[in-house]
């Protein structure tokens, strides 16, 4: 493997380098909101309010599952919340990159399709999730179909974009190598809109959250929306405040992996042009 | 015609882009192993010409045939080089040289062996594992080249190939195609707006002219090969370019002055 040239820095010794700044800056933010939430509360609200003493006190317990009876365990809800939205990443990732691909190299599809799915992505799709409640009954399948669809729109539309911009001098080499049509569409036309997969990856893992968090307040399924729910309304605030952060964990971790797996297996990418 | 068996015959080609008449009764004979240079001005549709004869582009009229067969498609045995170079950013220099011999569905064994071979002839000895972002102009070529060279093409069709490559990288490539070429000859076709370029690599320079353009003239450069940098300063080599310089300099005036009119 040759090395990717990279331009040196010059550390300066009065100085600390420019990643660690930016780390410190970053981790003394989020200790100010964190003071500032812990002060306001004791200030202004009723003790049950959570703030982030009690949240670190809650903390163990919650990860223990050692929750009070009757409230739904963390662990439990974690794994159904993660489940579902993996299971609707893979549906939805898998199934928009193959329709955006087929729009983007089929004119007829693209007529036929795209003015819906357009239409789709720009609608909220929670407001689907009661209509599938008459649909799929108050059912894990609402929650899958929400997901799935949360991750299909986006990643479809970007895929498409993609794979309408593939340089078209890209398909004059694969012809002139006798490519047939599936060479085309996966050989040359899916990598060279792997960018676009991965900018709307991005928007579908939001939009998965979203989808299944909701879908479990409204349908009152098993996860993490419930959890929040049912938390709140029994004043176990800090057990509530527990999940959220899960959430919000859940939602940087995933976007974070798909960032070093991009670095690890696709070195070429934006870097060239 | 300078050498044995003619491999490229185009019998009266025309191509029209709508009402846009490119060029017209285009009649050319390439020999088994020979170079022909095609040198025109821009717009001429040299490259149209090219991929013509790829298959890549259906001509409005007439026929080309290779080795007796009318070209429908890209044919086998014919690999081109393009001027943007053509390579794919996700393919290393190994997978992209490699990409012809595995749409070929060639043995594995075969491509295990052609494939470094190839990278080495072209000097990319330890850029196996190199992106294309990674290499400069010169070398994204030569991995272009063998990329083309890989599937042991009797034609190469050679599209403005160093057209975007800086001078001395250009005049460094030029010497070593040719140093390719001699110990494996083949029937070449080579595009270029270069003049310099095109003497020094043809048996033959085709000059386009006109609009629609048509062959205006087709000159025997009768330099000796294998050729060398001496070639360069001989009065021979000398004479051709000026030859060609003229012929199409004059319509460059022209075109020129026309547009002066227009104006």
């Amino acid at each position: 493997m040759t090395s990717v040239p990279h331009a040196v820095a010059y550390p300066r010794p009065w100085r600390l380098g420019a990643g660690t700044q930016r780390t410190l800056i970053r981790i003394g933010t989020g200790v100010l909101l964190l003071v500032l939430w812990e002060v306001l509360v004791r200030w202004l609200a009723p003790p049950f309010v959570a703030r982030p003493v009690t949240v670190a006190r809650a903390l163990p317990h919650v990860l223990a599952n050692h929750v009070p009876a009757g409230t739904p365990t963390f662990w439990g809800s974690v794994e159904a919340t993660v489940i579902a939205v993996f299971e609707g990443l893979a549906i939805g990732v898998t199934g928009g990159a193959l329709v955006g691909l087929t729009m983007g190299r089929l004119r007829t599809a693209d007529r036929l399709l795209r003015f819906y799915v357009s239409a789709f992505f720009a609608m909220p799709i929670i407001a689907l999730v009661p209509v599938m409640t008459l649909w799929f009954g108050y059912s894990n399948t609402v929650r899958l179909a929400i997901v799935s669809l949360g991750a299909f729109l986006p990643v479809c539309l970007n895929v498409y974009d993609g794979t309408r911009s593939v340089p078209s001098s890209f398909v004059e080499v694969a012809q002139s190598y006798h490519a047939r049509w599936w060479n085309v569409w996966f050989g040359i036309a899916l990598p060279s809109s792997l960018p676009y997969l991965l900018a709307g990856f991005r928007l579908a893992v939001g939009r998965v959250l979203v989808g299944a968090v909701v879908a479990e307040y409204i349908v009152n399924l098993k996860g993490l929306g419930s959890m929040i729910v049912f938390d709140s309304r029994t004043f176990h605030q800090p057990q509530m405040m527990v999940a959220v952060l899960v959430l919000a964990v859940l939602g940087v971790a995933i976007n974070g992996v798909a960032d070093l797996a991009t670095r690890r297996f696709l070195p070429w990418y934006r870097r060239s042009e | 015609m300078s050498t044995e068996g003619v491999r490229i015959r185009i019998a009266g080609v025309g191509k029209e882009f709508g009402a846009l008449r490119v060029f017209q009764n285009i009649d050319l004979e390439i020999g088994e192993r020979e170079i022909v240079s095609i040198v025109g001005p821009s717009g001429c549709g040299k490259t149209t010409l090219l991929r013509c004869i790829d298959g890549l582009v259906k001509p409005t009229e007439g026929e080309i045939r290779i080795d007796g067969t009318a070209v429908t498609g890209p044919p086998r045995g014919v690999a081109v080089v393009f001027q943007h170079f053509g390579l794919f950013p996700w393919k290393t220099v190994y997978e992209n040289v490699a990409y012809g011999l595995r749409l070929a569905k060639a043995p594995k064994e075969h491509i295990r062996e052609s494939v470094p071979r190839h990278i080495e002839l072209v000097g990319l000895k330890g850029f196996e594992k190199a992106y294309p972002y990674q290499l400069s102009g010169g070398m994204q070529q030569r991995t272009g080249l063998a990329r083309a060279l890989a599937t042991d093409p009797h034609v190469l069709l050679m599209d403005e190939p160093f057209a975007s490559i800086d001078a001395q990288t250009r005049e460094i490539l030029q010497f070593e195609l040719l140093r390719i070429w001699e110990s494996r000859p083949m029937s070449m076709v080579f595009v270029t707006h270069s003049i310099e370029e095109a003497v020094l690599m043809g048996d033959r320079v085709v000059v386009l002219r006109g609009r629609p353009s048509s062959v205006h003239e087709v000159i025997e450069t009768g330099l000796p090969r294998p050729r060398t940098r001496d070639v360069l300063s001989s009065p021979r080599f000398n004479e051709v370019r000026d030859h060609v310089w003229s012929r199409l300099m004059h319509e460059a005036e022209q075109a020129e002055r026309e547009l002066q009119e227009v104006r």
